[in-house]
């Protein structure tokens, strides 16, 4: 059982139980304070008025008090003593009262301790014939009125508080109902539903968190979405190939011919190639959509440009293309050498994949305003404007897919692109007809 | 038996192709929707193998438009995609088998021997009529359980026309399912063909139907 406090209703609750005691004790407080004031200044007055009055008395008839009697007046008699003198000689006094004056001389209030009790006196003086009387009032009478006043109030109040107790223990639990149901619809939920958490009458306290929650769903599920469009797209692009080869190595099994076999086994090898250049494309898809941030660093992109058009030179004269690199000597721009040939590698590759025989193809790497400029031109068939905006689409091909493309290669650069800040451009090329693309560093 | 290979992967077609020729199909090879639709139109074929994720017309319009057109060449779908809906969509478009890429050549073989033979209402692969028995798969042919050397031609001509036991096939329906695009036919090939397999099979297996073409028999005698 863990603690009432680990509970919001439980600390609710305990919370208003203890600050309704506590106004409530304040308000006893000061009930205290207010009641002693006014039954002091109630009893003062008697006290001053019954002394008066005994002055009178003793001034007007010579009357012997009955002493028996007055202890039994009432059960408050023992709490009020007086004392009359005429001189100094004690003439009259209660029972009670002791045979030595209870105070001094002077008229009017004062407090004395007798017999261990504190007592409230009241002296009134008949200067004239030389008399004074002492009425005295126990203070202890007094508190127990004040008491009792305040227990009449306490009660009440005593009886009240567990009742309050469980009356707030029952609205905070029904005010938190709406925090139940969306702990149960979320106990409750399997881990692949992304749908949005609907709690009836949810309290405004606990909106931006039911929408932080469903905004965070939704997320999670564009997330997987993508992902699973990835592993799916990936799986069918995978399959073609590896169909292929299959298709071609049976091919190769089954016929007799051996110049037919010849051409199988090395469809079947082509295949194999071109599996493996979608898986390392793939590869460094996933890796670049991981969100990790490469390590850049200064880097020669002509240098860099040249090893890669050298690498795809013989593609390039195997269709009869010129491949042609305009550039000067170095220049230099921040980025990662291993994505940025994967950039230049794959748009050297589409554009000789794309153009036809005999066409040319040319790189150009300059500085322009401040910026490195690279530019890659082809003398293909170029792209219409709906087709460039789906370029880097994953697995996006150009309606003409005689070619053997993984269709990754334009979401790989895009993604390098994006990394590097560059500014990408596609258009036409004034000099080749063909695609153009432009890619411009940070200044 | 002439089939028509609808498939925009150049190494899985040109695989398939090669393939399935081994085995001894006539195969012709279409690389996009509306030159498969258009074949279709032009040429008869026992059976197409059609991709779904062609170019310019996708393999489901071109089945769909096939099927409203009334044609009832028996299609196996080949795909990437083998998702559960994918396939009865597929299915319920009018392909009449769907295969997952990739596919083993003899399992593709089979299915198509097994659609051809369905669509001509055969319950066996195996052919049989009086004695003499056909068997697809093996290319082997019996004649009262002694087996008979046939060429490849030969073979596919028996094979057509036991198919079509009681119908009249004309030369033009035989030389379609005999020959692929791309080969000279000589104009009296089926004749020839013909005339051997009377010889290998007795006089009586083939007949003739002059200026039409030529049948199997159910019964001879009243042919």
């Amino acid at each position: 059982m863990t603690s009432p406090l680990a509970s919001l209703r439980g600390r609710t609750t305990l919370l208003v139980v203890a600050m309704t005691s506590a106004a409530w004790f304040c308000a006893s407080i000061a009930m205290w304070v207010d009641t002693r004031h006014e039954l002091d200044e109630l009893l003062d007055a008697h006290l001053a008025q019954a002394a008066s009055f005994l002055v009178i008395r003793e001034g007007g008839e010579d009357e012997e008090l009955e002493h028996g009697r007055g202890a039994t007046l009432h059960p408050y008699a023992p709490r009020v003593a007086f004392q009359v003198f005429q001189g100094s000689e004690l003439i009259a006094r209660s029972p009670d009262a002791p045979a030595t004056p209870m105070t001094g001389l002077a008229a009017g209030f004062g407090n004395v301790t007798i017999a261990g009790a504190p007592w409230r006196t009241f002296t009134a003086r008949n200067d004239e014939r030389a008399g004074r009387v002492i009425v005295a009032e126990q203070v202890a009478s007094r508190t127990s009125i004040a008491m009792a006043v305040l227990r009449g109030s306490l009660w009440p109040m005593l009886l009240a508080m567990p009742l309050l107790a469980v009356a707030m223990a029952w609205a905070t639990g029904r005010g938190l109902r709406p925090l139940t149901q969306l702990g149960s619809a979320l106990a409750s939920r399997s881990p692949t539903a992304l749908d949005a958490i609907v709690i009836e009458r949810a309290p405004s306290e606990m909106r931006p968190m039911l929408d932080a929650l469903n905004g965070l769903f939704a997320r999670t599920g564009n997330l997987l979405d993508s992902e699973r469009r990835f592993t799916a797209d990936a799986a069918h692009e995978l399959r073609t190939p590896i169909a292929g080869i299959r298709a071609q190595a049976q091919a190769a099994m089954t016929v007799v011919d051996a110049q037919a076999r010849r051409h199988a086994l090395g469809a079947t090898l082509q295949g194999c190639d071109r599996a493996a250049r979608l898986i390392d494309q793939l590869l460094l898809l996933a890796r670049l959509e991981s969100g990790a941030m490469p390590e850049f660093a200064p880097l020669d992109l002509c240098a860099l440009a040249r090893r890669v058009l050298a690498d795809v030179t013989p593609d390039a004269l195997a269709k009869r293309q010129s491949l042609e690199f305009v550039a000067p000597d170095h220049l230099v721009v921040r980025g990662s050498v291993a994505l940025l040939q994967a950039l230049v590698r794959n748009l050297v590759d589409n554009a000789i994949r794309y153009s036809p025989g005999g066409a040319r193809v040319c790189v150009t790497a300059l500085q322009e305003a401040g910026r490195s400029v690279l530019l890659v031109e082809d003398g293909g068939p170029g792209l219409g404007e709906a087709q460039r905006r789906r370029l880097g689409d994953r697995f996006f091909r150009g309606a003409d897919t005689q070619e053997a493309g993984s269709g990754l290669g334009w979401s790989i650069v895009r993604r390098v692109a994006e990394l590097h800040r560059m500014d990408v451009e596609v258009d036409r090329s004034p000099a080749l007809h063909g695609l153009r693309v432009r890619f411009a560093f940070p200044a | 038996m002439r089939i028509l290979l609808a498939e925009d992967d150049k190494l899985l077609g040109d695989g398939l192709r090669a393939g399935l020729r081994g085995l001894g199909f006539q195969v012709d090879w279409v690389r996009d929707g509306l030159a498969a639709e258009r074949e279709l139109r032009a040429q008869a074929y026992a059976a197409l193998v059609l991709d779904l994720g062609l170019p310019h017309r996708d393999g489901l319009e071109v089945l769909s438009t096939l099927r409203r057109e009334g044609h009832a060449v028996p299609v196996l779908v080949l795909t990437a995609r083998d998702a559960i809906g994918e396939r009865i969509r597929g299915l319920d478009s009018g392909a009449d088998d769907y295969v997952v890429k990739p596919v083993d050549l003899h399992e593709l073989a089979a299915r198509l021997r097994a659609l051809v033979r369905r669509a001509h209402g055969q319950p066996h692969d195996r052919l049989q009529l009086r004695g003499l028995a056909l068997d697809p798969a093996a290319r082997q042919v019996e004649r009262n359980g002694q087996p008979v050397a046939l060429s490849a031609r030969e073979f596919d001509l028996l094979h057509a026309l036991m198919l079509n036991v009681g119908r009249v096939l004309s030369r033009e329906q035989l030389e379609q399912h005999l020959y692929s695009w791309g080969r000279e036919v000589d104009s009296n090939a089926i004749e020839v063909h013909v005339h051997h397999l009377r010889r290998k099979l007795g006089p009586g297996t083939i007949q003739t139907v002059r200026g039409i073409g030529y049948l199997m028999p159910v019964d001879p005698a009243l042919a």
